[in-house]
Order: structure tokens, then C-alpha cells, then sequence
């Protein structure tokens, strides 16, 4: 099968004029064929065979373990959080923004611009469905009201972020 | 008889038909192209139509493209280059004509139902059964109008245009008949026989492979006549045609389930849909080095010659999609580009590239011939050529862009698993601009498409039709014919099926068996490689001599092309559904939702919206745990869906009040600002349509979805009584509604949408 490269061997039948060399394949061509040939029996021999590689079940399972430990790391480094915090925080300028923009974002849609309410309850008044001190908010804004429909924030947030809007909140209630 | 002459006129009338249909339908399904574009900018653009609405033209614009444009031009190419290369008129004049006519009805059919909702909700088998049979029976007309123009061939031996035509009727057939195999509930409406995962599978064994076999594999053989034809070279490398051929039908099959990495698909397909993708590369770059390296020793006439131009492009652009196509099934590059504009990107970087250059290319090269004339004006073609150039640059790149920033946004979390974008919004706004170039890119596109259109129907008026002729002598009868046992007792075929045989065994069993699948694996290779080298002549006759034949020929063809779909889709046809649900289980919808379900089918949702949630962390945080394989194995069609223009909905049920559902599908900026999604108001006019209910489910029942043993009548009340219960519920919230409008059905469907049955107390995830 051995020939040469540059030889212009041409077939002899021809198809409405239609002419064919007979040129051996390129190199670079059958190396990628075989290439991708040989790492594709090596993956499957890691995945299915060998099962050294996790399925993406495991791989997610060991991705949330990781951010579980994160999470309860940074929690205990932060240490505290008391209905006293937000109260500092209510009055911090820079957090109370960053809240509201927040509440624009996410919470208006249902709350009203001004909190006036709609779907949602209003949360410019006095009337606290669920209490009224900033860890009741707090926990409302994490975990939700699955029966009114209210969807938990905190995975979506994080707490940096929930805790912000909650300060948002405060600074704005009518005692 | 045997030393007489004949002159055989050919049929090239259905070829010019077939190519002004083409056009004509080209020009269609691109304007519908750029509208439904620019709706993604401007939801005013709906116009608060419902025929109008993204979600009906989005499939009009899909089914247009592949089925109207490439449909009608690939029948012209293969119809003008097949008699021409075995010599032969078509095989019947009268089935040219059903065939042509055919065709068209289904065209305007398709183009009527699509924007009027009716719909199989399946992407790119949208159409309903009537339809369905319709064109497989036209498919098959094609079929025997081809096979029987081959049959009285004056040319024994078959070119490889031929194989490549071989290989797409036989092909397209089997997928298009196994994907649309439904039950009716009634003269517009049917269920896909396959649901939930097992549906999705089928699904893009079909949707792949209709980009194989319905996009490339046709337009490859007419690259093989045009190309040498136009440029007066020959072919680069015979070898390589057999090679690549060969390759490419048996593996593109295989690798479908790229389309469905990181879902609820077993794991051991999704590799093999990787794999199978790496190993396609090669193969087809087969194709490109044919058709580019044909121009060698040509390359000249690329500046003066149009024609050239738009191929030696359009194969570049082939070039181009088949390296991304496997570079985005690689798992990881999935994770980021799945359900993004990118996927979006790579499909026009075809199309657009690949399938409309070569159309053009073609078109150029026939209508000076079929009117015998001259080329209307050269530099109006090129004109559309640059036209043409710059906008699928525009396009193709801003979608890179456009996917690759969205896919970062969405994916973004942190390293206590806070997203950087909690709000799906924030990644839409971002790539607002990106969505517009689109437009303009797609634009500039149809402008030098139109310019062609307009070129060539001033070249038409110039010319007058004739039929190309050509003369035959008596073919000589001496050649010894092969059948199918000789075509399958050769070691060529012996030592493929061997290959492939032993290969899975060592693949896919375990112990003992994997062991010998192993060993027989490499006995074969190195027998095979032994063998060849020492008598490689005898495999190049066995060859010459298939050609010759083209019944054992086709076989082969459908041998190579149904394996992998066989090994892929049988196992998991047959699997019992209880038992592979993991650990959470559909729930089966009461007679209210099935309707609801019906109106987010109809209106199209699944274009813009997945119930596919993938095992990530930024997925899970975003929508809650990710989608098992039981949560849709009652669902008739699967509704995973491809693209996320909006957020996923595996998880929506209760996550807001039905108020909320009422105000966003009314106005959904009234709850969602800045949302692209169209307003639904006649969902609140139109009423649910209750009738048909007793026969959706009884279907529903013979595809063995659970139903209880319900009475039209108990249906009836349920559904009923169930809407009256939501609309009391959205009068408390202050909304005024008619019980029995779609509205109701569709929040009754949203609002259970991932509330499954957890078959384990502890819960995976979360």
C-alpha cells in the first residue's frame, strides 16, 4: 500500500467527466481519526469501566458538601447575628441602598415599588404577618412562604445579600 | 441492439421547479428567521397575536429552513446530478411530479398549522400526523423515483454523489418514521408513542442526525458533483471518499445524546453521545479535504468565478461547524454553552455557511445551464457573496458572544454557593445588544439572498428552458452481478461487523465476556490489518464490485447507519418505567393539567423555556434540585426543551401565587421587568377545550400512562371542578377570571410542575 505522496495516480472510469485521484489519505488526518478513537475507548474505560470517574450525581454531591462546609465555616467566623446588628446596619447608608436595589430587583414585582404591596403583602405599614423584629424577617426572607407562594431567597441571596435587603427593611419599618 | 446509439433527454424541468420552490421558500423561511430574531428585542413585535407569537414561528422558521429551502434544493441537485451521473431520465415522469407537488402542499399545510398551534411540540417534528404521513409517503416517492432512475442506469459503476444520496433517502426514512410514530386523539392532535427520557432519546437520534442526513449528507454528494464540475479538477482523493464515507454513516448515528449531557439520560449514554462526537471529527473533516483540496491547482478561479466561491466558503463553514460540533459535546464545554445563544451560533454557522452557501453556489452553477443562458450579472453575485459573508460573521459571532456571557452569568456561584446573578433578568439585559446584532447580521444575510433570487430570475427571463441530453450505447450484459451473500461473505464486510460486534461486547459486558469481547476485538484488528496488507487488492475489487450494485450497496448503508441507534434506543425502550425512576416518581396530572399541559405544548413554551434541571450548583441553587429521570416518564412529548431564553421551569409549581402567573402571562413585565417574554392575552378569552379530554387521556392510557379508570363524564366534572377552584382562588387575589378559559388549565399545569412523588424520605440534594 506503500506510495508516493506527490504521485498523481488517477482513476480510469470518469462520471459525466468527473475525474478522481487516488491520493493517500493524509497523515495528519488518519492520526486524528486515530486519536480520537484511542482517548475515546480510555474514557469510557475511566467512566463505566474502571469507575474511577464520578457520575455527575457525585460530582454535584461532593460539589454541595464542599459549599456546606464553606457555608458553616463563614457563619461561625461571622459569628452572631442579632435583632441589635440590624439595627446598626438600618442605619448604615451603604447597606440600606445596596438593600433597596436588591428589593427593586427581586421583590418589587410582587411587594410594589414602594411596599405598598400586591401579590405580595404590603411591608410599608405596621402589620408584620409573620413578626416583626429583624430576625423574623430574616428567616421569612431565607425560607419563604411556600403557602402564600413567597419563594425562599436565602439559596438565591446568600446571606450577605438577604441580610442587606432585611436591613433595608428595617431602616424603612413604621414601628 | 447492442452497438446502437440512443439519446436519452433528461428530466430537468422537476430540477427547475425544485430549485425556484427552493428559492422561494428559502426567501420565506428567512424572512420568519429575522422576525422571530427581532422578537427577542422587541416583545411588541407579537404583536399580542397568538398566530404571530414567538412560540408558533419559531418551528415555522425551523421546519421552513431545513424542510422548504434545503428540501426542495437538495431534490433538485440530487435529481440534476443523478441523471447525469448514470446517465439515466429520472425513473417516472408522473412521480416527479407527486413528488414536486407533494412537497409543496406539505409546505403550505405545515406553514398553515404551525402558527395556528397545532403542533407535536417535538423541535423539528412540530408537524401533525396527517402531515407526518404525508411525508413519509412523499419520502418514499422520492425513494422509488430515485431507486428506479438508478435501476436504468447507463453507467454500471455508482459515483460517490450517489452513496451520499443513498445514505440520506435510506436514513431520513427510518429516523423520520421512528420519531413521529404517535397515537391520534383526534384529526389534529396526537401523542408521541415514546415519553419522558425515552422520548428525549429518540428525539435527538432524530434531531441530530436529521443535521446528518437531511443537512449534510446530501449536500455533500452535491458538493462531489459541482465541486470538480465547476472548478474542471478532479477529485482529490478516491480513498478518502471511501473512508470518510464509511465512517461518518456508521458514527453519526451514535451521537445523538450530546443534546442531552448533564440531564436525566443514563449516564453510560451521555458518554457514548460524547465519545461518538470526538470520533466524528475526522470524518468529517474527510469531506472538507475532498472538497477543498478538489480545488487545488484552481484556486485561481475562485476571484472570477462565483460560483467557486460560495462552495470553496460554504465547505470552509462545514469545516468550521463539524471541529465545533465536537468541541461542544465535550462534557465541560456542554456544562457552559447547553441551552445558551452559542448552540444557537454553531447551528447558523451551518446552515447559514454550509447549507445556504452551497445552495448558492448551486444555483449559479444551474440556472445558466437549465435556461441556457449566461449568468444574469456576475458582480451582483458577488455582491451577495460578500452580503452573505459578513452577515453570518455578524451572526455566528455575536451569538458566540452572546452564549458564552450568558453561560458564565447563569453558572456563576461562589464558593458558598451564591449566585452572582440571582436574577435570570440581569444575564437577558446582558446580552441585549449581542441579540441585536443578530438581527442585523441575519438581515444583511437575507438581503444578499434576495439579491440572488432577483439575479436569477432576471437570468430565467434571459434564457429559455431545455433539457440537458445525452447519448448512450446498449449497456454489454457480460459483468457478473453481486448479491447481497456476496456482498456480506467478503472479509471487508466481515471484519467490520466482527469489529463492531466484539467491540461492544468489550464495551458494554462484564467479566468473562468483556474479556473475550477484548481479545476477539484485537484478533480482528491485527487479522484485518494482515490480511489487507497482503491482499488489499482483493478488498478494492470486492469494492468496485459493490459499486455496481446498488441493492447490496443500500444494505450496507442501512446496516451502518442503524447500529448505533439500535444500541442506544433498544435498551431503554424496554426498560419498566417503575423501576428506573431513582428516587423521585411523576405524579400523573389530573384532567385539568393534561389540558393546561396541551396549551403550553401548543403555544410553544418548550422554545424558550426547559424542565431540565442539571446537576450543578448554580442550577440546583437557581431552581431548586436538579431533574430526575422518573419526573417525566409520563410525559407525551418530553418538554426538556434545548434553549433557555427564559428561566427553567422543572421546579415552578407553588414556587409563586397563582396571582402572579395571571399578571405575567397577561403582561410579563408586569411581574418580570425587562422580560422579552410576549403577552398571552387571549389565554384569558379562549376557553379550555374540555371535549377532547376522555380521548387525550384514553391514548394517554394505551401509552400506559397510570390514568384511573375515569367516564367521560367524571373527567369532565374534575376538570371543572378544578378550574372553578382556582378561579375562587384568584378572585380572593383580586383577579377576575372565566373558570373554563386556558389561563386556568395552564396555572393548574404550572403550579404542579416538579411536585413528584419522593420514593425515598431523604432527599439527595439539599
Amino acid at each position: 500500500m506503500s506510495q508516493n505522496p506527490n504521485e498523481e495516480k488517477i482513476r480510469e472510469h470518469t462520471f459525466d467527466g468527473i475525474q478522481e485521484f487516488d491520493k493517500s489519505l493524509p497523515n495528519w488526518w488518519l492520526f486524528t481519526l486515530y486519536a480520537t478513537i484511542v482517548f475515546s475507548i480510555a474514557y469510557w474505560v475511566y467512566y463505566q469501566k474502571a469507575g474511577i470517574g464520578l457520575d455527575q450525581e457525585e460530582e454535584l454531591k461532593a460539589a454541595m458538601a464542599e459549599i456546606d462546609e464553606n457555608v458553616a465555616r463563614a457563619k461561625a467566623e461571622a459569628g452572631v447575628l442579632d435583632d441589635d446588628t440590624f439595627a446598626v446596619m438600618a442605619k448604615d447608608q451603604g447597606i440600606v441602598s445596596a438593600g433597596e436595589l436588591i428589593y427593586t430587583q427581586n421583590c418589587s414585582a410582587c411587594h410594589g415599588a414602594n411596599r405598598e404591596g400586591g401579590i405580595g403583602l404590603a411591608l410599608n405599614d405596621a402589620e408584620w404577618k409573620h413578626g416583626s423584629n429583624p430576625l423574623a424577617i430574616k428567616k421569612i426572607v431565607d425560607e419563604g412562604v411556600a403557602t402564600a407562594g413567597m419563594p425562599p431567597w436565602g439559596p438565591v441571596l446568600g446571606d450577605e445579600k438577604v441580610n442587606q435587603v432585611v436591613a433595608f427593611l428595617v431602616s424603612k419599618q413604621v414601628k | 441492439m447492442s452497438d446502437q446509439k440512443r439519446v436519452i433527454e433528461y428530466d430537468d424541468q422537476t430540477v427547475r421547479m425544485f430549485m425556484i420552490a427552493s428559492i422561494f421558500w428559502g426567501i420565506v423561511g428567512m424572512l420568519v428567521g429575522v422576525i422571530v430574531a427581532a422578537q427577542l428585542n422587541f416583545h411588541i413585535l407579537n404583536f399580542d397575536t397568538s398566530w404571530l407569537t414567538f412560540g408558533r414561528l419559531r418551528p415555522l422558521h425551523t421546519n421552513a429552513v431545513i424542510f422548504a429551502f434545503v428540501g426542495n434544493m437538495m431534490f433538485a441537485g440530487v435529481y440534476h446530478s443523478t441523471q447525469r451521473l448514470v446517465k439515466a431520465r429520472l425513473g417516472s415522469d408522473l412521480l416527479s411530479k407527486v413528488h414536486f407537488w407533494g412537497w409543496q402542499l406539505i409546505i403550505v399545510s405545515a406553514a398553515i398549522t404551525l402558527p395556528l398551534g397545532y403542533t407535536r411540540g417535538k423541535e423539528y417534528a412540530e408537524l401533525i400526523w396527517p402531515i407526518n404521513i404525508a411525508v413519509a409517503l412523499i419520502w418514499v416517492v422520492f425513494g422509488i423515483n430515485f431507486f428506479l432512475t438508478l435501476a436504468k442506469r447507463n453507467e454500471k459503476s455508482l459515483y460517490v454523489a450517489i452513496w451520499f444520496y443513498i445514505a440520506t433517502i435510506i436514513t431520513v426514512a427510518m429516523l423520520y418514521i421512528v420519531n413521529h410514530l404517535s397515537i391520534p386523539t383526534g384529526l389534529l392532535h396526537s401523542y408521541p408513542i415514546f415519553g419522558g427520557v425515552q422520548d428525549a432519546l429518540v428525539q435527538w437520534w432524530y434531531g441530530h442526525n436529521a443535521v446528518a442526513f437531511f443537512l449534510t449528507t446530501p449536500i455533500l454528494g452535491i458538493m462531489y458533483y459541482y465541486m470538480p464540475k465547476a472548478a474542471d479538477r478532479p477529485v482529490y482523493s478516491y480513498r478518502l471518499s471511501v473512508v470518510h464515507f464509511w465512517s461518518l454513516v456508521f458514527i453519526y448515528i451514535w451521537a445523538g445524546p450530546h443534546h442531552l449531557l448533564y440531564t436525566a439520560l443514563p449516564g453510560w449514554l451521555q458518554q457514548l453521545g460524547m465519545i461518538f462526537s470526538l470520533m466524528l471529527w475526522a470524518p468529517s473533516w474527510g469531506g472538507m479535504l475532498n472538497g477543498l483540496l478538489t480545488l487545488r491547482g484552481a484556486w485561481d478561479k475562485l476571484r472570477t468565478d462565483p460560483v467557486l466561491k460560495f462552495f470553496a466558503a460554504g465547505v470552509t463553514f462545514y469545516g468550521m461547524a463539524t471541529f465545533e460540533g465536537p468541541l461542544l459535546s465535550i462534557r465541560s464545554v456542554n456544562a457552559l454553552a447547553h441551552y445558551t445563544d452559542w448552540i444557537i451560533g454553531h447551528v447558523h454557522a451551518g446552515t447559514l455557511g454550509w447549507n445556504g452557501f452551497m445552495a448558492a453556489g448551486m444555483f449559479y452553477f444551474l440556472a445558466p445551464r437549465l435556461w441556457k443562458t449566461k449568468l444574469y450579472s456576475v458582480p451582483m453575485a458577488n455582491m451577495h457573496f460578500w452580503l452573505g459573508l459578513v452577515g453570518i460573521l455578524l451572526y455566528v459571532a455575536s451569538m458566540w458572544v452572546s452564549g458564552i456571557t450568558q453561560g458564565l452569568m447563569l453558572n456563576n456561584a461562589d464558593e458558598q454557593g451564591i449566585l452572582a446573578y440571582p436574577n435570570f433578568l440581569e444575564t437577558l439585559q446582558s446580552i441585549r445588544p449581542l441579540m441585536l446584532t443578530r438581527v442585523v447580521g441575519g438581515g444583511i444575510y437575507l438581503a444578499g439572498f434576495i439579491l440572488m433570487a432577483y439575479n436569477i430570475w432576471k437570468t430565467v427571463q434571459s434564457g429559455e428552458a431545455v433539457n440537458g441530453v445525452c447519448e448512450v450505447s446498449a449497456a454489454d450484459e457480460d459483468a457478473k452481478k453481486m448479491g447481497l451473500i456476496g456482498a456480506v461473505t467478503h472479509p471487508a464486510f466481515l471484519y467490520s461487523a466482527g469489529l463492531v460486534v466484539f467491540s461492544c461486547i468489550w464495551l458494554f459486558a462484564d467479566g468473562f465476556l468483556e474479556l473475550i469481547g477484548m481479545g476477539a476485538t484485537i484478533v480482528t484488528v491485527m487479522s484485518c490489518i494482515v490480511h489487507f496488507t497482503r491482499s488489499g487488492d482483493s478488498f478494492a475489487h470486492w469494492y468496485d464490485k459493490l459499486l455496481e450494485n446498488s441493492m447490496p450497496f443500500t444494505v450496507l448503508v442501512l446496516i451502518s447507519a442503524a447500529t448505533g441507534g439500535v444500541v442506544q434506543i433498544v435498551p431503554l425502550v424496554n426498560i419498566d418505567k417503575a423501576s428506573v425512576a431513582e428516587d423521585k416518581m411523576q405524579k400523573v396530572y389530573t384532567p385539568l393539567e393534561l389540558a393546561g399541559r396541551d396549551i403550553y405544548v401548543s403555544e410553544g413554551c418548550y422554545n424558550c423555556h426547559s424542565q431540565q434541571i442539571r446537576p450543578f450548583v448554580a442550577e440546583v441553587k437557581r431552581y431548586g434540585d436538579y431533574s430526575r429521570l422518573g419526573e417525566s416518564i409520563y410525559d407525551h412529548p418530553y418538554q426538556w426543551g434545548s434553549k433557555r431564553t427564559g428561566p427553567d421551569l422543572a421546579r415552578l409549581g407553588d414556587k409563586y401565587p397563582d396571582a402572579w402567573h395571571y399578571d405575567h402571562m397577561l403582561d410579563p413585565r408586569q411581574t418580570s421587568p425587562g422580560s422579552n417574554m410576549p403577552n398571552y392575552p387571549w389565554l384569558f378569552e379562549k376557553f379550555t377545550d374540555y371535549g377532547s379530554l376522555p380521548s387525550k387521556i384514553n391514548a394517554q392510557k394505551m401509552l400506559g400512562v397510570p390514568f384511573p379508570d375515569w367516564s367521560p363524564a367524571e373527567i369532565d366534572s374534575a376538570a371543572k371542578a378544578q378550574a372553578k377552584a382556582i378561579q375562587k382562588k384568584l378572585e380572593s387575589q383580586g383577579k377576575e377570571v372565566d373558570a373554563d378559559t386556558e389561563i386556568v388549565a395552564l396555572i393548574a399545569y404550572l403550579q404542579q410542575l416538579g411536585k413528584s412523588i419522593d420514593l425515598e424520605h431523604e432527599v439527595a440534594t439539599n
